[in-house]
C-alpha cells in the first residue's frame, strides 16, 4: 500500500529569507569552504562567457529574495503580460516554431531556377539577399566594386533583374525576405513594381523587408548617408508598408548582428530595444499609434555557447519588450505587447577546427533556444557555414538537430521549463535590469541614433571585441579545438565561394544596354523627382516606385540620394581609444 | 634621397619623410629642418579645435573641398593622443577625409602626441615647417581641444577656430576653458540641431562681452559640416582673419611668436635630459633629504651652465 | 618625453574591398596600439590606390590590409605594385582575413611578406611586427 509522499511542513518555507541565506552560509562555511581547501577549484574566477559576470558555486531561494523576485510581477503566466514565460499560451505544445535554415546564395537566374526547385520541393519561404555592390548602392559597373558582383547575393541593377529574380510560381510561395537595408526604398520599389508586372496579388503572401539600417551603422557597417537620413528612409518604408501592404513586414530587429560583433546580452537588449525605439518613435511621429505600429516589429536573436546567458536573454527580452511597450507607450493590444521573435544558435561559436565539433555546438544551442523559448520560427546555420556554403550533408544535419530538439528531448513539452530554477531566475533578473539600466543611459543621450552619431555603440561593442579576444588568447576561456584539445598539425581548407568572372561581365553588359536603351529623358524626370522628395521630406517611396518602372538603375538612384544626403564617412570604426 | 632638395620641390614622399624623421628625434631631421627653415613663414598655420564630438573632422573635410575651389594647395596634421599607460596609438582621423586620398594638392599627416603635455606633439610645430616649405598655401592643425591644449593651439596658429556644438553645455565648457578668449572664428556645427538657436544666442552674448573693438572681431558662424554647409563662410572668415593680420603685422608677429614658442619648447624638451645627465649624485642628495631640491638645482645649474 | 631612439612603430591599417566586417581589425587595431604602435586606420572599402597614397603620406613602416570578400588576388597585389611604383616598396606588407592557403604563393610572390589569416593570435601579429623591426632598424642605413 502507498503512502502519501511526506510533504515539507509548512513552517519550514513560512520564513524563506532567514534560513536560506542563512544556511547557505552556513554550507559555504562547513560544507564547501573545507573542502575546496584539498580540492582547489578549476577555473578561477569562474565567470560567463559574454557579460563575465561571476558564477556563484551555489544559488539558493535567498538570491531569489536579493533580486526581488515576485512570481507574479516577474513571470507571470504563458500569454499573458509580461510574458517572460512565453507569448504562447501553449509555448510548443499546440505547434513547434518554424524550422528554417539558410538557404545559401544564388545568381540571378540562377536563384530564380534554384527557388523555384525549392518552392517545389515544399518550401514556402524564400529570403534574398543582395550582392555587396547593390547593398553598398552601387551599380554592377562602377569600377569601385570590380570583382564583387553577385558574390554574396544578387545582383540588382535594375528592375529587369528583380522581374527575373522573381520569375516564380507565386501560388507557392507564402513568404519572401529581402534583405538590402541601406538602399531599402529602391529595392522595395522595385519589388512592388515587378509583382505588378507579373499580376501578382500582394495580398496573398508576405514581403518581409529586413530594413535593418540603425544596425547596419552600429556594427555591420552596409550604410551610405549619414544616420539621421538612414532613419528617415527606413521609416519612409516602414510607414508606407503599414500603410499600402498591411500584411507585409516592413522591420527586422537583427539583434543576431550585435552578437558577432561581440555585444553582451545586457548590450544586445539595450542596443535592440533602443533601436526598435528610434523606428517607433520616428514611425509614430507619421501620424500612426503605437498599437498599429508594434505589432509589426520583429527580432531575431541568437544564443552562443554559454547555455544560461542565452536562455535568460532569451526570457528577459520577452519581457523587457512588454514593460515598454505598456510603460512607455500605453500599448493595450496584446499583439503590441507580445515580442515576435526567431532564434538562432550564433555561428560565431563555430570554429573552423574539428568542424564535426560544430554539430555538437549546434545541437547544444538549439537546445537552449528551445529552453528559453524558440520563438516564431529557429533557423540553424550550418556546421560548415562559418567558412564554406553549405554542403548537403550539412543541411540534413542542421534540419536534424531541430527535430531532435523539438521530438527526442522533451524540452518543448512543458512551457518554460526551467523557470523557477534559482540561477535562471536570478541571472533573468539581473540581465533585465542591467539592460533596463543601459537603455536609460542610452536613451538619456538622446536614444539610437545619437549612440550612434556619438560612436558610443561602436566604442562600446569595439571594447568588448577585444576583451572577448584577450580572453581566449590568454586562456580565461576554453574553445575546444582552438586553445583546448587542440590536434597538432590540423590543416583545414577554408572554401571561399570565388567569383565566375562570367557573371559579373554579363551583368556589366546587361546594366549598360539597359542604360543605352531606355527613356533618358523619363529616367532623368524621375531622378528629379526623388531627389525633391528627397530634399522635402515626403515619403521616397513613391518617387522611386516611378523611377525603377522608367528602369533608372540602383546605382543612379542611391546617387540621387547621395546628393541630397551626403555620405556617411565616420569618426573611426575602431573604437575605445 | 635629397629629402631636403625634394621635399622643396614638392615630394610627397620626401615631405612625408621628413616628418618621420622629426617625429621621432632623428637627427637627420633636424639637419632636413636647417635647410628648409627659410622657405618657411608663408603658409597661413589654421588650428581646429573644440571638444570631441564637434564634429571637426567633417568641417574639415569640408574645408579641405572649398580651399581646394579656390585652388589652394591644403596640408592637415591631426592630432590625437597618445596612450599614456601603452606608448601606442589610434589615429582616425583621416578617416572622415578619405575622399582626398588621390589629389595631389592635400597633404594629411597624422600625429600622436607621443607624451607631450596638451593636445599637440612637439613635431606639430616641425610638421608645419615641413607642410609650409613645401608650398602649401593653408595648413590645418587639427586636435582636440578642452582647455590647455587649445591654448598649445593658439600659440602655434595664425588662426584658430574654435567648433562647438549645441545642446551639450559646451558654451559652458568653452568658458571654463578660456576657450573665448583663445579663438579668432568660432563655428557652431550640427546647427540644425535641438537647442541650436539656444546655444547660438548664448555664445552671440559671451562673444559680445569680450569683443574689443580695436581688436579683430570674433565670426559667430553656423555649419552643418555633414551637408558642406558653412564651409565657404568659414573660408571667407578665415581670408579676412589672415587679411587683418597681415594688414596689422599680425601675421609675421605671430610667425615670430611661433618661432620664438618653438625654440622655447625644444630647450625645453632637449635641455632637460642633457641637464640631468650625471645628475645622479645630486638626485640621491635630494632623496635622502641631505639636500633641498632648490639647493640641488642650483649645483647643477652652476655645474652644468655656469655663468661666465 | 619621448626620447629619440625609442621611435614607436607606425602601421596602417585598411579594408580593401566591399565586406565591412571590422571585428578583425578592430581587435588587431588595439592589440597594436597596446604594444605601443602608432596605428593609422583608413577604413572601410579602400581602393588600392587611395590606401598606397596614405602609407606615403603617413610614412609608415607597416601596411596592414584586410580582406575578406575574395578580391583579395587582384586588389592586394595592386596594392603592392602601386607602393613599389611609388618608391614605398622597402615598406613590409602585411595582410589578414580569410585568405586561402592556395592564395599564399601569389600574394607572396606580389609581395607580401606575410598573411595572418584569420583567428591568428593578436601575440603572434605583434611579436613578428617587432622581430622584423628589429631587424631592420639594426640595418638602417640613412637615405
Amino acid at each position: 500500500m502507498s503512502r502519501p509522499v511526506n510533504r515539507v511542513p509548512p513552517s519550514a518555507e513560512a520564513a524563506p529569507s532567514a534560513d536560506a541565506a542563512q544556511e547557505a552560509r552556513r554550507w559555504e562555511r562547513e560544507t564547501r569552504a573545507p573542502y575546496i581547501v584539498s580540492h582547489p577549484e578549476r577555473r578561477a574566477p569562474f565567470q560567463t562567457q559574454a557579460l563575465r559576470w561571476p558564477i556563484k558555486p551555489l544559488y539558493t531561494p535567498a538570491d531569489l529574495e536579493a533580486e526581488g523576485f515576485d512570481y507574479q510581477r516577474d513571470l507571470g503566466f504563458p500569454g499573458e503580460y509580461p510574458y517572460t514565460r512565453g507569448t504562447q499560451p501553449n509555448g510548443h505544445r499546440s505547434s513547434l516554431w518554424t524550422m528554417s535554415q539558410v538557404t545559401g546564395f544564388g545568381r540571378g537566374e540562377d536563384w530564380a531556377r534554384r527557388a523555384r526547385y525549392m518552392l517545389g520541393q515544399g518550401l514556402q519561404g524564400l529570403i534574398l539577399e543582395h550582392d555587396l555592390p547593390t547593398t553598398n548602392g552601387y551599380d554592377s559597373d562602377n569600377p569601385l566594386v570590380e570583382g564583387e558582383v553577385g558574390r554574396a547575393g544578387l545582383a540588382i541593377d535594375s528592375l529587369e533583374d528583380v522581374e527575373r529574380a522573381l520569375d516564380l510560381p507565386f501560388e507557392k510561395l507564402r513568404y519572401l525576405m529581402s534583405v538590402c537595408n541601406a538602399p531599402q526604398p529602391i529595392n522595395l520599389a522595385m519589388i512592388i513594381a515587378a509583382l505588378e508586372k507579373k499580376g501578382v496579388d500582394p495580398r496573398r503572401f508576405v514581403l518581409h523587408i529586413v530594413n535593418g539600417i540603425l544596425i547596419e551603422y552600429t556594427c555591420v557597417g552596409r550604410y551610405i548617408f549619414p544616420p539621421a537620413h538612414g532613419l528617415r528612409i527606413a521609416t519612409d518604408c516602414i510607414e508606407y508598408i503599414i500603410r499600402e501592404h498591411p500584411n507585409w513586414a516592413p522591420i527586422s530587429i537583427i539583434s543576431a548582428q550585435l552578437q558577432p560583433a561581440k555585444a553582451n546580452p545586457v548590450q544586445e537588449l539595450a542596443f535592440s530595444m533602443a533601436i526598435a525605439l528610434a523606428y517607433i518613435d520616428a514611425t509614430l511621429a507619421r501620424g500612426l499609434t503605437i498599437d498599429t505600429v508594434a505589432p509589426y516589429f520583429h527580432f531575431v536573436v541568437n544564443v552562443d555557447m554559454d547555455f544560461f546567458e542565452g536562455i535568460c536573454k532569451l526570457r528577459a527580452y520577452r519581457k523587457l519588450w512588454a514593460r515598454l511597450m505598456k510603460e512607455r507607450y500605453g500599448a493595450q493590444r496584446p499583439e503590441a505587447l507580445r515580442i515576435r521573435m526567431m532564434t538562432s544558435p550564433t555561428t560565431i561559436a563555430l570554429t573552423l577546427q574539428q568542424p564535426l565539433n560544430n554539430i555538437g555546438r549546434l545541437a547544444i544551442m538549439a537546445t537552449a533556444c528551445a529552453l528559453g523559448g524558440a520563438g516564431e520560427a529557429m533557423t540553424t546555420p550550418l556546421h560548415d557555414e562559418a567558412h564554406a556554403l553549405p554542403a548537403e550533408e550539412a543541411i540534413r544535419v542542421g534540419a536534424a538537430l531541430q527535430h531532435i530538439v523539438a521530438h527526442e528531448t522533451g524540452v518543448a513539452d512543458t512551457i518554460d521549463p526551467l523557470a523557477g530554477s534559482y540561477y535562471v531566475e536570478t541571472l533573468t533578473k539581473q540581465i533585465e535590469s542591467a539592460a533596463h539600466a543601459e537603455l536609460d543611459k542610452i536613451l538619456a543621450m538622446g536614444g539610437a541614433l545619437r549612440a550612434i552619431e556619438t560612436g558610443y555603440f561602436q566604442r562600446a561593442l569595439g571594447h568588448e571585441q577585444y576583451e572577448r579576444n584577450k580572453d581566449i588568447e590568454e586562456g580565461r576561456r576554453k574553445w575546444v579545438g582552438v586553445n583546448h584539445l587542440v590536434l597538432p598539425g590540423e590543416q583545414r581548407q577554408i572554401e571561399i565561394f570565388r567569383a565566375d568572372n562570367r557573371t559579373e561581365e554579363e551583368q556589366v553588359a546587361r546594366v549598360r544596354a539597359l542604360r543605352a536603351r531606355r527613356d533618358a529623358a523619363a529616367v532623368s524626370a524621375a531622378l528629379e523627382a526623388v531627389r525633391a522628395a528627397a530634399r522635402a521630406g515626403t515619403n521616397l517611396v513613391p518617387p522611386c516606385l516611378a523611377a525603377v518602372k522608367v528602369y533608372a538603375t540602383h546605382g543612379e538612384l542611391c546617387d540621387a540620394l547621395r546628393e541630397v544626403f551626403g555620405v556617411h564617412t565616420p569618426d573611426s570604426q575602431l573604437t575605445g581609444v | 634621397m635629397d629629402v631636403a632638395a625634394e621635399l622643396l620641390a614638392g615630394s610627397v614622399a620626401a615631405g612625408a619623410r621628413a616628418i618621420r624623421w622629426l617625429d621621432d628625434g632623428d637627427p637627420r631631421g633636424r639637419t632636413v629642418l636647417e635647410r628648409i627653415f627659410a622657405a618657411t613663414g608663408r603658409a597661413h598655420i589654421v588650428g581646429i579645435t573644440g571638444p570631441p564630438g564637434a564634429g571637426k573632422s567633417t568641417l574639415l573635410d569640408a574645408l579641405i573641398m572649398e580651399q581646394r575651389r579656390r585652388g589652394r594647395r591644403v596640408g592637415v596634421l591631426a592630432v590625437d593622443p597618445t596612450s599614456p599607460f601603452t606608448g601606442g596609438a589610434l589615429l582616425g582621423d583621416r578617416l572622415r577625409m578619405g575622399r582626398h586620398a588621390l589629389d595631389a594638392g592635400v597633404f594629411i599627416r597624422s600625429l600622436a602626441t607621443r607624451g607631450e603635455a596638451g593636445g599637440l606633439s612637439r613635431a606639430t610645430y616641425d610638421a608645419c615647417a615641413v607642410l609650409d616649405a613645401m608650398g602649401f598655401e593653408v595648413v590645418f592643425v587639427e586636435t582636440i581641444g578642452v582647455g590647455q591644449e587649445e591654448i598649445d593651439v593658439v600659440a602655434l596658429a595664425h588662426s584658430t577656430v574654435i567648433v562647438l556644438v549645441p545642446g551639450l553645455g559646451d558654451e559652458v565648457q568653452a568658458i571654463k576653458a578660456g576657450l573665448m578668449e583663445a579663438g579668432d572664428v568660432l563655428v557652431l556645427n550640427k546647427s540644425d540641431r535641438e537647442g541650436a538657436e539656444q546655444t547660438h544666442r548664448h555664445l552671440e552674448m559671451l562673444l559680445h562681452l569680450r569683443q574689443d573693438p580695436s581688436q579683430w572681431q570674433v565670426p559667430l558662424l553656423t555649419s552643418i559640416a555633414t551637408r558642406a554647409e558653412g564651409a565657404a563662410a568659414l573660408c571667407d572668415a578665415l581670408e579676412a582673419h589672415r587679411a587683418w593680420l597681415d594688414q596689422t603685422g599680425g601675421f609675421t608677429r605671430q610667425s615670430e611668436r611661433r618661432a620664438e614658442q618653438q625654440f622655447q619648447r625644444l630647450v625645453r624638451a632637449l635641455a632637460l635630459p642633457r641637464l640631468l645627465e650625471g645628475a645622479e649624485d645630486l638626485l640621491t642628495l635630494v632623496r635622502t633629504r641631505a639636500l633641498d631640491p632648490y639647493s640641488a638645482t642650483e649645483r647643477l645649474l652652476q655645474r652644468q651652465l655656469p655663468r661666465r | 618625453m619621448a626620447a629619440a631612439s625609442a621611435r614607436p612603430l607606425r602601421v596602417l591599417l585598411a579594408k580593401l574591398g566591399m565586406d565591412t566586417h571590422t571585428v578583425g581589425i578592430t581587435v588587431v587595431a588595439h592589440a597594436l596600439r597596446d604594444a605601443g604602435m602608432e596605428v593609422i586606420f583608413t577604413g572601410l572599402k579602400q581602393t588600392p590606390e587611395a590606401v598606397a597614397s596614405a602609407a606615403i603620406q603617413e610614412d609608415v613602416d607597416v601596411v596592414g590590409v584586410s580582406s575578406l570578400s575574395a578580391g583579395h588576388t587582384r586588389n592586394l597585389p595592386k596594392l603592392a605594385r602601386l607602393l613599389r611604383e611609388q618608391g614605398a616598396g622597402e615598406k613590409l606588407l602585411v595582410a589578414g582575413g580569410v585568405i586561402p592557403p592556395e592564395d599564399l604563393p601569389l600574394l607572396q610572390s606580389a609581395g607580401f611578406a606575410r598573411i595572418f589569416t584569420m583567428g591568428t593570435d593578436t601575440r603572434e601579429i605583434v611579436a613578428y611586427l617587432r622581430d622584423w623591426w628589429a631587424a631592420r632598424a639594426a640595418n638602417d642605413t640613412p637615405s
